[in-house]
């Protein structure tokens, strides 16, 4: 890829993100002008006072700018982190959740409704648990003071599956009247109470994981040679490796500690890089990066207008992507597997 | 010459299973190691231990006057290269990438190539006239393709060693002969060392004949049974003993000048013909 190729393709990167996130702002069962919309944005970015009517104030700027905001960061971590795991796995059908982070945060979400029933708990519980998840995986897939990949991803399972189990546990024991369907509803993901007080405490670790992703992108290339053929290659493959899983567990349990659990994103989002863009993790990070943030960003905005009540997330993203992904598929032959 | 690797008694077992005893040879700068062996005689366990993979039971390896303990990957990348017997295609990488990542130890921890970087993987793709090849997908590259891929990848690592694990497994007769003359070159044009583990004693001979300084190592039952330039350790004798074949050594002279050696294989040592065995 030339040089202004790149350029361009950066460009639209990080175009596509802020368009989607400015099309929210002015879609939803509340009607605002695009007119409204641009009157906010500036006096809310030069600081001035702002003449347009306090309830369309608060309607694109207190409401639809966190959540698309939020979106963004969520579906960029979840993909972004779908793709290093397989690039480090270097299994095309692994996804984000393979070290069975998404199922502790789901049973530390679980919990904390059921024992405190407030968001805050939620969050902390979601996230430590789900970092918790990642660790055991980690831990039983250690063999020998070194980390095979098959036991990691057999140490996942396992994890996943004790996990799942326990969250199954969890909806027996909650109240059915009101905490058993908070956490149906949570499992099933949703970016209805976002706030910026939310984007701004799991900011930190999302914006920690992709950041630190985006900076290794070029070794996971090498790192799904293998551990023999990275080694001889000059990588510290121990370290290397650990880089990766601890950035794409900050990235997916930052997300999914505020949005609940959202499929689909980090095992295909990756997969419509591939064929766009090709394999080279170079480039297939940031392109996932963008994608997955426009998805769900738009994926959200249907959510919001569908129906009368919010449909989750979850559901909505198998249900509209898959069609898509095959359509791609179909498109692109696979883009040369 | 300089020794450059340097391999001391070393022993290795998995429990109690006993895969190499007691095993040493020095390898030159400029030189060929040819590792030779039935299957199961520890070959590749023994180039496993030198790369470092596995720890020896006992005894020492050195890399250019260092205990390869104590030398760390990135450092012992830009020393020894390796080309795997069989590479697992995961993702389909343009030929460009692949090479590309065998720059890895001179690429910084949060970077990525640079022009440089992409600039010697072209030069090595020209040399071994694969330059074409560059941006094709190296899933879809045929065994010989692939197998100079994986050499080109070795390359780029400039290092004065590469480990070869049977180079020319499952190809056709003309890659075959691609992929030594490869290497043949190689060694004439950059002086570089060898360890090859083989199942083909007569691509030991193929480095004598065109006059590469090639030692033999023959291995049975994780020791060396002998080690010597290739005429003086591949004999009819030496065969029988290791293989339990009959084998020939024969010798001919090529355009009136050049004189081949090969040993063929003429048949294995029965007591009975399949026939036989079943009445």
């Amino acid at each position: 890829m030339n040089s202004t190729k790149k350029k361009t393709l950066y460009a639209i990167l990080l175009l596509g993100p802020l368009l989607c996130i400015f099309f929210t702002l002015f879609t939803g069962r509340y009607p605002v002008s695009m007119n409204a919309v641009v009157q906010i944005l500036w006096s809310k970015i030069t600081f001035s006072t702002c003449n347009v009517d306090e309830i369309y104030q608060t309607v694109v700027w207190d409401i639809r700018m966190p959540r698309a905001i939020l979106g963004a960061l969520v579906g960029g971590c979840l993909a972004v982190s779908g793709a290093a795991f397989q690039g480090l796995f270097r299994n095309p059908l692994v996804s984000s959740g393979i070290l069975g982070v998404t199922s502790g945060a789901g049973f530390g979400a679980a919990l904390a409704i059921i024992l405190f029933n407030a968001t805050a708990p939620i969050y902390l519980f979601a996230f430590a648990f789900g970092g918790m998840a990642v660790m055991f995986s980690y831990l039983i897939g250690r063999v020998y003071n070194t980390t095979p990949t098959i036991m990691l991803v057999l140490g996942g399972t396992i994890v996943s599956s004790i996990f799942s189990a326990l969250i199954s546990f969890a909806k027996y024991v909650a109240d059915p009247t009101d905490e058993l369907p908070s956490i149906v509803f949570w499992l099933m993901g949703s970016l209805a109470s976002a706030r910026y007080q939310d984007i701004l405490i799991a900011g930190i670790p999302m914006l920690l994981g992709i950041f630190g992703l985006l900076a290794v992108r070029w070794r996971i290339n090498v790192l799904s040679m293998g551990d023999k053929e990275a080694q001889t290659m000059g990588l510290n493959t121990q370290i290397n490796k650990g880089i990766v899983i601890v950035c794409a567990t900050l990235a997916t349990a930052g997300a999914v500690c505020v949005s609940g659990i959202i499929g689909w994103v980090g095992l295909v989002i990756p997969h419509i890089g591939r064929m766009l863009v090709g394999n080279d993790n170079r480039v297939l990070i940031p392109v996932s990066l963008s994608l997955g943030a426009c998805f769900i960003i738009l994926i959200d905005n249907m959510a919001r207008m569908i129906s009368g009540s919010e449909i989750p997330l979850g559901i909505l993203t198998s249900l509209v992507g898959g069609p898509f992904f095959i359509y791609l598929l179909k498109r692109t032959k696979g883009g040369g597997w | 010459m300089e020794t450059l690797l340097a391999v001391r008694n070393l022993s290795f077992g998995y429990n109690k299973t006993d895969v190499l005893t007691d095993i040493s040879f020095e390898l030159q700068r400029g030189e060929i190691l040819f590792l030779l062996g039935p299957n199961g005689c520890g070959k590749t366990t023994l180039l496993d231990c030198v790369l470092g993979f596995l720890k020896p039971r006992q005894g020492e390896i050195y890399l250019n006057g260092n205990n390869i303990k104590d030398i760390k990957a990135g450092q012992m990348a830009r020393q020894m290269a390796y080309v795997p017997q069989s590479h697992e295609k995961t993702f389909p990488y343009t030929v460009l990438d692949i090479v590309l990542m065998g720059r890895a130890s001179y690429v910084g921890a949060f970077s990525a190539p640079s022009r440089q970087d992409k600039a010697i993987a072209e030069d090595t793709l020209q040399m071994l006239g694969i330059y074409d090849l560059k941006d094709r997908p190296y899933t879809q590259l045929s065994g010989g393709e692939g197998q100079l891929v994986m050499i080109a990848r070795a390359l780029v690592q400039q290092t004065e060693l590469i480990v070869m694990d049977e180079p020319t497994a499952h190809l056709d007769f003309k890659h075959e002969m691609v992929i030594m003359e490869t290497i043949v070159d190689l060694v004439k044009k950059t002086g570089i060392s060898i360890l090859i583990a083989s199942h083909f004693p007569n691509h030991a001979f193929y480095f004598e004949n065109n006059q590469l300084c090639c030692k033999v190592a023959l291995m049975n039952e994780h020791k060396f049974v002998d080690l010597d330039s290739p005429s003086e350790v591949l004999s009819e004798e030496n065969l029988r003993i290791t293989y339990d074949i009959n084998a020939r050594l024969v010798s001919c002279l090529i355009d009136g000048e050049r004189q081949v050696n090969q040993i063929i294989p003429i048949s294995t040592f029965k007591t009975k013909t399949g026939s036989e065995r079943e009445n």
